[in-house]
């Protein structure tokens, strides 16, 4: 690489291709991009890449990002603070939030259980989130944690926590909406059937 | 099912080389080390997407290429079959089935299918478990493709709870949990395990009879790690947690699952002895030889379709009655794939009505005998 760029351009082109999603011709463009921008484009770039690093934490109670001690969510007043949804990172609150259907809170866990990468509750957001729901009046916590093997075993920890002091949902899942029943597969169908309802 | 193409670029040792199956029978004939057996190896990715012989992606591709190119072109019921697999070098492959992009191994596997037989499996009856309980999955991915799921979300669950085994600490709550994930993916594999045996036994006892004309008897019991009587989920759970508290202790001790369907074993016996301390290589070959015709017609029998029958360098290490029992089941059945450095040995009529190929550094071409046909 060091003999088609010069230097500083190929540390941009190594730095960028150190982004998740950004391949070698990706970042390559991104960095013969910048180079064609004005100064002031650049140093702005540079600029909010810091500020964001340096000011956005997470909510001291839900542990979304948030760049106040308290994130703009948890201070709406607008929102139903009875129901808590625990999501495992911040994207999913994003993901969610983006659905317009939800208007109570979250609880962004930072992970799931698995040893293999030595996480365990201790690793999580679980003393906090039991604190929350002990401690205020909260009538539903939804957990919405990804079906797979370790989610599985995080919502089955959750549930077992969080039940003596409140009721616990989790979301449905199986098929898309809109999705034809003979086109699912058989993984997803066994799933759907398991997680079957009364109908209201 | 018939396999009617076949086409490979930059696979092993065959830049690219196109290839129409004419007959039931193909023999491929050649030295060592012309790419005999990687013929037979395409078809097996293709089928199960996983190589006997090679561990990474890498191995797979010609030397000097980027990438490698297998196609197939499948007879089966309803509907004709294309299936193309395109390897990496570093290790990303991508699928197709009829030339749409195929994600999930899933919607790839279950349209090929067959029955390999190599010089190998004699280890099926003298080597350990683990080769055969890999011959236990093998069949049942091919019976049911979402065993592959089910077999990986056991292994997951294992590691997962080795590592919790291995840590300094453990907290018995979360230590219960994983339990639970070994308990409920590990009870799916026993059952099916169980069903499998349970139909593959008589068939394997009644060839082994054939074979043999003796009479000894060939039993073939699943020996399973937790220990069951039934494929009924309630008694396989509850014997499953109770075999994990009485093992508890070792299992901290030595940091690691010693209880559940990785630990599980087949035991062959002829006359009631192992057959591994019985048989001579002779007697071994036969009980081999049983055991993949029983898959044969289980196969045939389940999926309501005649398997691919691959034989590597096996034919001719049959005596030639053997030889001639093994052909007899074929006749014109079985679409049959056999690699050979002679044909001095098999009958010269049963040769008529085969396609010979002559394989010779990654070079196919009618054998100048008897039926062709390349491309």
């Amino acid at each position: 690489m060091s003999t088609v760029y010069t230097r500083p351009l190929a540390r941009l082109i190594d730095r960028l291709q150190r982004l998740p999603g950004v391949g070698a011709k990706t970042a390559q463009r991104l960095a013969l991009h910048l180079l064609k921008q004005p100064d002031e484009e650049v140093a702005a770039l540079a600029q909010a890449l810091l500020e964001a690093k340096q000011q956005v934490g997470h909510c001291t109670q839900c542990f979304h990002l948030s760049a106040e001690p308290v994130c703009e969510i948890c201070l709406d007043p607008q929102r139903d603070s009875a129901v808590i949804c625990v999501v495992t990172d911040s994207r999913d609150v994003i993901a969610l939030e983006k659905t317009r259907e939800y208007r109570g809170l979250y609880h962004v866990l930072g992970g799931v259980i698995s040893p293999m990468e030595g996480i365990g509750p201790d690793q999580l957001t679980v003393q906090p989130l039991v604190r929350r729901v002990s401690q205020t009046m909260v009538k539903e916590v939804i957990l919405a944690i990804s079906p797979t093997l370790e989610g599985e075993t995080t919502i089955l920890y959750l549930g077992r926590l969080l039940q003596p002091f409140t009721h616990v949902t989790r979301i449905a899942f199986g098929l898309p909406v809109g999705g034809d029943l003979e086109y699912a597969d058989e993984l997803t169908l066994a799933k759907a059937l398991e997680g079957r309802r009364p109908l209201d | 099912m018939f396999l009617k193409h076949l086409h490979l670029q930059g696979f092993r040792n065959y830049p690219d080389q196109a290839l129409d199956f004419m007959a039931p029978t193909t023999i491929l004939l050649g030295d060592n080390a012309q790419g005999k057996s990687n013929l037979l190896e395409a078809v097996l990715l293709l089928a199960h997407l996983q190589s006997p012989r090679a561990g990474r992606d890498q191995e797979l591709i010609q030397q000097g290429a980027e990438w490698a190119v297998l196609r197939a072109t499948l007879d089966r019921q309803p509907e004709p079959i294309d299936l193309g697999l395109t390897l990496r070098q570093n290790g990303r492959r991508s699928m197709s089935r009829n030339h749409q992009p195929v994600r999930r191994q899933i919607d790839f596997l279950g349209h090929l299918n067959t029955v390999f037989f190599s010089c190998l499996d004699l280890d099926l009856v003298r080597g350990g478990p683990a080769g055969r309980r890999d011959w236990l999955d093998g069949i049942l991915r091919q019976l049911e493709p979402i065993y592959h799921n089910l077999l990986q979300d056991y292994q997951q669950a294992l590691r997962q709870r080795n590592a919790l085994l291995r840590a300094e600490v453990v907290d018995p709550e979360v230590l219960q949990l994983w339990n639970g994930q070994l308990v409920q993916t590990g009870t799916r594999l026993m059952r099916r395990r169980w069903r499998l045996l349970h139909r593959l036994a008589p068939l394997a006892a009644l060839w082994h009879s054939r074979l043999s004309q003796t009479q000894e008897t060939l039993e073939i019991t699943y020996a399973p790690s937790v220990p069951t009587s039934s494929d009924e989920p309630e008694a396989i759970v509850a014997a499953f947690w109770a075999k994990l508290e009485a093992r508890a202790e070792v299992e901290r001790h030595q940091a690691t699952t010693l209880v559940g369907p990785h630990r599980d074993e087949v035991v062959l016996a002829l006359n009631q002895t192992p057959a591994r301390q019985y048989g001579s290589q002779g007697q071994q070959r036969t009980l081999v030889l049983a055991l993949k015709l029983a898959e044969l017609h289980l196969l045939e029998a389940v999926l309501g379709e005649t398997p691919i029958l691959l034989l590597d360098d096996v034919l001719a290490e049959l005596d030639l009655k053997r030889q001639h029992q093994l052909l007899a089941v074929i006749q014109d059945r079985f679409q049959t794939l056999i690699t050979t450095t002679h044909l001095g040995l098999f009958d010269p009529q049963w040769l008529c009505s085969t396609q010979i190929l002559e394989v010779s550094q990654g070079r196919l071409r009618p054998s100048v005998t008897p039926v062709l046909g390349l491309e």
